[in-house]
């Protein structure tokens, strides 16, 4: 508990009430935030909606707008892994080195009960094997016909801050950058990318923009 | 057990050194830190569990409850509103109508309406319910389902897992058919 938090006036109490319910519903995209358009987002969509009460897993921090999002429009449920979290504390101590061998294990659903995974930006603070390591978890979590939706930046560069998205349409998400250990982006290229997703296939493949490319995965 | 009698008490505070008192005492009335005071607001029964209050067991209610202090075990409490105040801790099954999260869970928690996080509440564990609110800044880890009609207080036993996210789906009542997407 931070020294903030002791003393709560009833101005703020207010203040948390109003805030709570909006960010809860809307996961409270801010109108400076960027957005980004996806052309491949709605076809992962498309993939659990066709399934029964699907099961995602989600490898960023919770946001709770995007809970109520697949809520709403899948029914189903949705593992919260916030593995950026872990990347976080063993960059912190300096234990980068120990990411591969920690997420061989970390992902502990049980094999082929995962009908889409959601990776965004994540690979990009993992080198080739610690990458290959999570990448392989994923691909035996996944059931057939599941689908991987991630995003992967295309640019060398320092990584200083993690992204969460935010959903806002099934083609629109919002984005909010929060504090990183620096680490310089593992760029892989596409054949890195189907080597190290050994098992599942690209089925769609865009290079946004903002030299990010959005691939979709099926596992068949 | 935290039930106001059926007879009006009188409103002095009840004798204090008994940790855990079922004497009736009023909220405005009530400087002890160790308590369980029941207070009404309007017509709505509420009881409180004072943030001093550790209870070990199983704690079952018929009442709306807001928790402030320390709960193990399991809590249930069937058609009405749990809310873990800032100062709550529980590790312990959860079973409500609804439950609010100010402070920290650990366990499972159910809901037949709705679960709502709080941006200073943490979670550790499963939740399942209807509707899930979960506030920007609040803690979350475990998985959450939210199948129509998924959440069934009334058949807790089946549900108790331990407080880590479960590792298959398990579906209890098969859903209404996906919405399709435009």
């Amino acid at each position: 508990m931070t020294p903030g938090q002791l003393v709560r006036p009833w101005t703020d109490l207010f203040k948390r009430a109003s805030r709570t319910v909006d960010a809860a519903s809307a996961g409270t995209p801010q109108p400076a935030d960027p957005t980004v358009t996806s052309r491949v987002f709605p076809k992962f969509l498309d993939v659990l909606a066709h399934r029964e009460a699907p099961t995602i897993l989600d490898l960023g921090p919770v946001v709770g707008g995007n809970i109520e999002f697949f809520g709403e429009r899948l029914c189903g449920k949705i593992h919260v892994e916030d593995v950026v979290a872990d990347i976080e504390d063993h960059s912190r101590r300096g234990e980068r080195p120990a990411l591969a061998a920690f997420l061989a294990t970390r992902l502990r659903q049980a094999p082929a009960s995962v009908d889409g995974v959601l990776c965004w930006d994540t690979f990009d603070f993992l080198d080739m094997a610690a990458g290959g390591a999570l990448a392989a978890s994923l691909t035996r979590l996944l059931k057939p016909g599941g689908a991987l939706h991630g995003s992967f930046g295309t640019t060398a560069l320092e990584l200083r801050h993690y992204t969460r998205t935010v959903v806002e349409s099934a083609s629109v998400f919002r984005t909010r950058h929060y504090p990183a250990t620096p680490v310089p982006r593992t760029v892989r290229l596409t054949r890195d990318m189907i080597r190290m997703f050994d098992g599942l296939v690209v089925a769609e493949s865009v290079l946004l923009k903002s030299n990010t490319r959005e691939t979709l995965f099926r596992k068949p | 057990m935290w039930k106001r009698d059926e007879a009006p008490r009188p409103t002095s505070p009840a004798p204090a050194p008994a940790p855990v008192s079922s004497a009736p005492v009023p909220r405005e009335a009530d400087p002890a830190a160790s308590r369980v005071a029941m207070s009404s607001s309007a017509s709505r029964e509420v009881a409180h569990i004072g943030k001093s209050v550790v209870i070990k067991g199983e704690l079952t209610a018929s009442e709306d409850l807001v928790i402030e202090g320390q709960v193990e075990g399991k809590v249930e409490l069937r058609d009405h509103l749990l809310t873990i105040g800032p100062n709550g801790k529980v590790k312990a099954q959860v079973f409500a109508r609804t439950v609010v999260v100010e402070g920290e869970v650990r366990g499972n928690v159910m809901a037949t309406e709705r679960i709502d996080i709080r941006d200073a509440g943490s979670v550790e564990g499963d939740l399942s319910a209807p509707r899930v609110a979960i506030a920007d800044g609040a803690h979350f880890r475990g998985s959450i389902d939210m199948q129509r009609g998924g959440a069934d207080v009334k058949t807790p036993a089946s549900s108790i897992k331990p407080a880590v996210p479960a590792p298959t789906p398990a579906p209890a009542i098969a859903p209404a058919p996906s919405p399709l997407l435009k």
